[in-house]
């Protein structure tokens, strides 16, 4: 197995699509978006919520037009930075805000293609505590949103046997969708009994929550209901919003950015009048529409600039952010797969994301996962993590004294300043392969595919994640007739 | 002679502000009404179907094709000879309960359309007894949309429905959305998968 190392949360924000000008056009835009067109809200008590506060509404059409006070009021109640925890090792603790950047896995695929076979399958509870456990061993997945649907249980069990399964196998930071409100309720209460109590989980949050807003411009009535559950729960909560260009948002990248921010927003203002002070990520799902054939493309360049851009919103609201990169619309780990992933992740990664989710594992337009794609990008993460390191210009890293030592036609093989630096100043590949040809071939002509199959081989069989403790672990399941692990 | 291929160009094209003058053009010219909307409007739509299927063409442009078809059609109702021009015949389409998803189902209703088919949308969420209902009142294509794990078990539910209503066999039944496969419509007794609206253009089209 490969050296592992800790470069998460270094700073990006190099990349601005973006002019500050521009960013001031953004939220003028926005602020009409939620003054002037309004937010359905179609859940009863979100309306009323909103209603109380003194926005006007529209009864009939169920539209709430969310002032600029209340929206300023709403992004200073939420926390401008914010701590994910992990459970069992807290130097996976990580810090999100700024322009500080993080990457992960995200959700929620609905196959898998086997490790064995290499056929797309339904994925299984059992993939969700593989694919945890490999998440926990890949260096450069920061945190974990919970990865693949367990298809082989009934909709009442899937909230909580879906976050033990991802708790258990791993000890980074483990975020994921809601699909029940009892569910939801189940999680919160595990991991209370997990964390020692509803206090410590709320003062050291190892979970999260995603709830969606609908493009464009809809809080329904599920998710509306599940938002507000998550929210009074006082846990961290992503609010993502996906206008996808021409479909459910307009077709340029600058109306699509508005959009999605109006959208998050309103999600954002209806937690805070739900529990004021809860800690919220401005979210953004958003890419492009192949308007051939109405795809979702889920690896599309303009994902990145996209998704680049609203970071840039996200930072100059003082707000931590949820961004998405790294899938790709290939249905195998082929070129595509790799040169997908590969831009989006360096473009949202050099904007500033600070939890970009998607950025390992993903295929065809999110709905089927791979286990080779897993450790792919997280050599791909890697190469960006360098890229944000940069690059340290002082005397040492100039070297003029070793060049001096070495002179004209000498070479640096031998010198202490080589073997000092070289292992920090270069991202060292696992996947990639550097060998002579005939080393290569010599080893069975094995390409990137095979190569990556062996290591999640590896990882699986080895690799032993700190599991919740036993007596917990019984606990919970005398507690809940759901629970089935 | 009319002319025709600036018309078939026009609705290719989308060209909506031009259309009516070139169909009036092609009528005071001494083009038999039936020949333009066969030849000219249909054939316009047909190219542009065609080149989205080998992906050359957006939907939004097939859309709009579509419409240029609609308006030229306008100027030529009042001439064409009775039962010409009428819809290829009724599709009702909607989402299964517990499921909000409609932009899918949307297209392929618009598209559905732009081919000359009638549409009946249903809507979102709805309950098996509104698909029962619309094959009580003679509608013979059934659409079921799908977007969600968690409902796709619904369509079983909205097929078992129509069986026990006697009705399974007066209607053929689509099946559609991101998770459904053919696998899926096979086991719950679909007759047809859509992968996407064009796929369902040719199904359709291939009963006729």
């Amino acid at each position: 197995m490969f050296k592992r190392g800790k470069l998460g949360g270094l700073d990006g924000g190099q990349y601005r699509p973006l002019t500050d000008s521009d960013v001031r056009k953004v939220h003028q835009a926005i602020i009409r978006i939620m003054s002037e067109i309004g937010i359905k809200v179609a859940n009863r008590k979100g309306f009323e919520l909103f209603k109380s506060k003194g926005m006007k509404t529209d009864e009939e059409k169920k539209l709430v037009f969310i002032s600029q006070g209340l929206l300023e009021d709403c992004i200073d109640a939420a926390p401008s930075e914010l701590i994910l925890h992990a459970r069992g090792n807290p130097d996976n603790n990580i810090v999100v805000g700024g322009k500080r950047v993080h990457f992960g896995s995200g959700g929620t695929a609905l196959n898998i293609l086997d490790l064995e076979t290499g056929e797309k399958r339904h994925s299984t509870l059992e993939d969700v505590q593989n694919v945890s456990k490999l998440l926990d061993y890949l260096d450069n997945a920061h945190f974990q949103v919970i990865p693949v649907y367990p298809n082989d249980l009934p909709i009442e069990k899937v909230d909580i046997n879906r976050f033990f399964a991802a708790i258990n196998n791993t000890n980074k930071h483990c975020q994921g969708g809601v699909y029940t409100i009892k569910g939801t309720k189940e999680v919160v209460d595990m991991c209370s009994m997990i964390a020692g109590s509803r206090e410590k989980l709320q003062k050291e949050p190892f979970i999260s929550f995603i709830t969606c807003v609908i493009s464009p411009l809809e809080i329904d009535q599920t998710y509306g209901d599940l938002l507000m559950t998550c929210a009074e729960s006082g846990l961290p909560l992503s609010i993502p919003a996906e206008p996808l260009t021409g479909a459910t948002g307009p077709i340029t990248i600058a109306g699509n950015v508005a959009n999605l921010c109006a959208e998050t927003l309103a999600g954002l203002c209806l937690a805070q009048l739900v529990n004021c002070g809860t800690p919220v990520l401005m979210a953004c799902t958003s890419t492009s529409t192949d308007l051939r054939t109405m795809s979702y493309a889920s690896g599309s360049v303009e994902e990145g600039l996209i998704n680049a851009c609203a970071a840039q919103m996200a930072q100059f609201y003082g707000l931590p952010y949820y961004g998405t990169a790294g899938q790709s619309d290939s249905k195998i780990v082929d070129a595509q797969a790799g040169f997908e992933g590969a831009i989006t992740n360096l473009l949202v990664g050099m904007a500033g994301g600070n939890f970009i989710h998607d950025a390992l594992g993903l295929l065809e337009f999110c709905l089927t996962a791979s286990y080779e794609k897993y450790v792919m990008d997280n050599e791909i993460l890697g190469e960006v993590v360098r890229v944000l390191k940069g690059v340290e210009v002082n005397d040492e890293t100039l070297a003029v004294d070793v060049t001096a030592s070495v002179g004209p036609g000498g070479n640096f093989i031998q010198e202490d300043h080589t073997f000092e630096h070289m292992r920090n100043e270069h991202f060292v590949p696992t996947v990639a392969d550097r060998q002579p040809r005939v080393n290569w071939e010599k080893a069975g002509r094995k390409d990137t595919y095979t190569r990556c199959k062996e290591i999640v081989r590896d990882v699986l069989q080895n690799h032993k994640p700190i599991p919740v403790n036993e007596e917990i672990v019984k606990a919970i399941r005398a507690k809940y007739p759901n629970f089935v692990q | 002679m009319a002319d025709l291929t600036k018309v078939v160009d026009a609705v290719y094209k989308g060209r909506l502000k031009e259309i009516q003058g070139l169909v009036q053009e092609a009528l005071d010219t001494g083009a038999e009404p039936n020949t333009i909307l066969d030849e000219a409007l249909v054939k316009g739509m047909d190219v542009v179907t065609q080149k989205w299927k080998e992906g050359q063409v957006f939907v939004p442009e097939v859309l709009r094709s579509a419409k240029t078809m609609q308006s030229g059609m306008d100027i030529l109702k009042p001439f064409l000879v009775k039962g010409s021009g009428e819809a290829k015949g009724v599709f009702a389409i909607g989402t299964v309960k517990g499921d909000l998803h409609d932009i899918g189902k949307n297209l392929v209703a618009m598209l559905l359309e732009s081919v000359g088919y009638k549409v009946i949308n249903l809507g979102i969420d709805l309950d098996p007894s509104v698909f029962v209902e619309q094959v009580e009142k003679g509608v013979k294509y059934l659409g079921i949309s799908a977007l969600l794990t968690t409902t796709i078990p619904q369509m079983k539910v909205i097929i078992d429905s129509l069986e026990e209503a006697g009705l399974r066999s007066k209607c053929k039944v689509w099946v559609g959305g991101a998770p459904v496969t053919q696998e899926y419509a096979e086991e719950i007794g679909a007759d047809f998968y859509a992968v996407d609206a064009a796929h369902c253009i040719d199904q359709l089209n291939s009963l006729r």
